[in-house]
């Protein structure tokens, strides 16, 4: 019952957020000034074209109805029509989605990876766990853009290992995740072409997250293992594996799965820039396009799309935790 | 994964003498030393000499941005020598880009920008996050729930998502992205002010002084506040290398000044196209924004120490 109400409280805050960042939102178009009616019809038309055109997009209608209409806009998939592409928003969105969406997945199991190595690399005794750490706390600071760029200058330019651009193997299949579809459609060098293409774009992503996933789990773990029930368990002869199974890993991992989901979050930022670089052709694409022609819908589209998804993000791992540590799900 | 526990677990101090709750736990392993290293629990004379070091060069890197414009051998936004010169070419140290102008110059003024406007922003995080929080947490009852409430809303938004977004509808510019970034940043500081004060408001001290009758306002600014600055500051020198990358990475989508303006992240986005032909070209500007957030760390971290160990 109590973990029903959690996910029931989690659930209605997660609309409460979604409902602030569209008024963000709506507040934004409204300062920007952007002018829907010249984009659209172009800037010499008669002014009564304009006012007919202000009339159907109820552009004279006070302030709270017109908020009220963009809520029912985003609730029925309606975000506005780009200015620089004179489509809609949600069509242009729907086509780089996926392309973002690929970077960002790969790049998350990229971080966890990495992260339980970097993680496990400082538990143990190993003579380049240092290095190892150094590196990833250099890396760490670097901005993504400019590991993009050396990953590029070094991987690329240098020893000509991987690619610097683009998407590759089967970039138009059912899924838009190029590696997924190259291996639905049975074809391994695709296969094999389409993770060269993504693995560099992914790592650049990656090191940041990883390093902030790897030193919660590092940390979590310490405790967890230096903490009395665990002692407990061992003093009364539980096995290695017992303990490990019931006693230290589920209370290790609540504070890394809402890291974990934090990082995914903050990819959702980064992969931008990454994009940018490496022209990946997602929406980070979209945006870089959008933003020096000041086509605030498509602006406001892209943030309300991935912002919503990083809400979401941080509600499930909230619901995981939960399940994870029930304590969590009582306070 | 499961060896690497049991080592962990098998190490000799834990099966040794139990300890009483809330004893000081085990040292960490010997082979654990190098994540020891930058607690603040080590003070020794080493661990001194570094952290001032860190914070000097910090001290030195303002200096330099207030006065690189004078420091800068070549007029930054001109073309002033042959395009694409390597770094260490004659007169021009770390080269020329794409269309001849002296990338030093640009990166001593692209710095100034970087540092001046991450204090900037840090500082007005600062001041209105302590505001924030202080009323929050002073006031209490419905005051500190609609407070607390907007904060929490802020900070459960992705923030450079928002800054790009407040950045696009404000438009292109210093000032603008100044204040896009600023207002996706206090809320951090009102929440680790609020939880500050109400940790001292339920301190004897302060609870004597309120029975002694003393008003608000003094018990602000003689009991609260000088408990709460030190938190403050130590949050916002840890917190200035993310301010540093958040701007960087606005300005590497476009969003600061226009084209001719030398500015870090700007700079590297236009010349990644040169990539392949001069690659020097768009890492020098990189590389800068990763010293600069890289030493603010740093000295960030050293600052906590030495006010962990002050007296």
């Amino acid at each position: 019952m109590s973990r029903l109400r959690f996910v029931g409280v989690r659930l209605a805050s997660l609309l409460g957020l979604l409902g602030a960042l569209s008024l963000v939102l709506f507040l934004l178009q409204e300062v920007s000034g952007a002018d829907p009616v010249s984009a659209t019809i172009g800037g010499n038309a008669s002014p009564d074209a304009v006012a007919a055109a202000r009339e159907r997009l109820g552009l004279d209608d006070p302030a709270p109805q017109r908020y009220l209409a963009f809520v029912g806009g985003l609730l029925t998939g309606d975000l506005g029509t780009s200015f620089r592409t004179r489509r809609p928003v949600a069509e242009d969105i729907g086509a780089y989605l996926p392309a973002t969406l690929e970077l960002v997945l790969v790049a998350f199991l990229l971080a966890v990876l990495l992260g339980v190595l970097f993680a496990v690399s400082s538990m143990l005794r190993w003579p380049l766990a240092g290095v190892f750490r150094g590196l990833l706390f250099v890396g760490s600071t670097a901005p993504t853009f400019m590991l993009g760029i050396l990953g590029i200058i070094v991987f690329y330019k240098l020893l000509g290992w991987l690619p610097a651009s683009g998407r590759g193997g089967v970039t138009d299949g059912p899924t838009g995740l190029s590696v997924l579809d190259s291996m639905l459609a049975g074809d391994p060098a695709a296969t094999g072409d389409a993770l060269a293409h993504v693995v560099m774009p992914a790592l650049a992503l990656a090191v940041g997250p990883a390093l902030a996933i790897g030193r919660v789990l590092r940390s979590s773990l310490t405790e967890t293992l230096r903490s009395d029930h665990v002692r407990t368990a061992t003093a009364k002869g539980l096995t290695e594996t017992q303990v490990l199974r019931g006693h230290v890993l589920r209370n290790s991992l609540g504070a890394s799965l809402s890291m974990g989901a934090l990082q995914l979050g903050f990819m959702f930022g980064g992969v931008l820039l990454v994009e940018g670089v490496f022209t990946w052709g997602g929406l980070g694409s979209y945006l870089s396009a959008s933003l020096p022609v000041s086509d605030f819908p498509a602006v406001a589209g892209v943030t309300f799309v991935l912002g919503g998804l990083y809400v979401a993000v941080n509600t499930a791992a909230d619901v995981l935790q939960s399940v994870a540590d029930p304590r969590i799900s009582v306070s | 994964m499961a060896d690497v526990l049991t080592r962990a677990d098998d190490r000799p101090s834990a099966g040794a003498a139990p300890r009483p709750p809330g004893a000081v736990p085990d040292p960490p392993p010997r082979w654990r030393l190098t994540a020891r290293r930058g607690r603040s629990g080590t003070n020794t004379l080493a661990r001194r000499v570094l952290d001032w070091t860190l914070i000097g060069l910090i001290v030195a890197l303002t200096v330099l941005a207030l006065v690189a414009p004078l420091l800068a051998p070549h007029d930054p936004v001109q073309p002033v020598g042959p395009p694409k010169l390597p770094p260490f070419s004659d007169g021009f140290l770390l080269g020329t880009d794409q269309i001849g102008r002296d990338t030093f110059s640009r990166v001593l003024v692209g710095l100034r920008t970087s540092w001046l406007l991450s204090i900037a922003v840090t500082a007005v995080g600062l001041v209105m996050g302590s505001l924030v929080g202080v009323v929050a947490g002073v006031a209490g009852g419905w005051v500190d729930s609609v407070l607390m409430r907007t904060t929490e809303v802020f900070l459960a938004l992705p923030s450079m998502l928002v800054a790009v977004a407040v950045a696009a509808a404000l438009g292109p510019g210093l000032f603008n992205t100044f204040l896009a970034v600023s207002i996706v940043w206090w809320p951090y500081y009102a929440r680790i002010v609020r939880g500050e004060v109400r940790a001292i408001m339920a301190r004897p001290h302060v609870e004597a002084a309120r029975m002694a009758g003393v008003g608000r306002a003094r018990l602000v600014r003689r009991h609260v506040l000088p408990g709460v600055v030190p938190t403050a500051i130590v949050t916002a020198s840890l917190d200035i290398g993310n301010v540093v990358m958040v701007l960087a990475s606005l300005s590497f989508l476009g969003l600061g000044q226009p084209a001719p303006a030398p500015e870090l992240g700007a700079d590297t986005s236009r010349a990644l196209v040169e990539i392949l032909d001069a690659w020097w070209i768009p890492l020098v500007p990189g590389v800068a924004v990763m010293l600069l957030s890289l030493l603010s760390n740093l000295a960030g971290d050293a600052l906590r120490h030495r006010i962990a160990h002050r007296r």
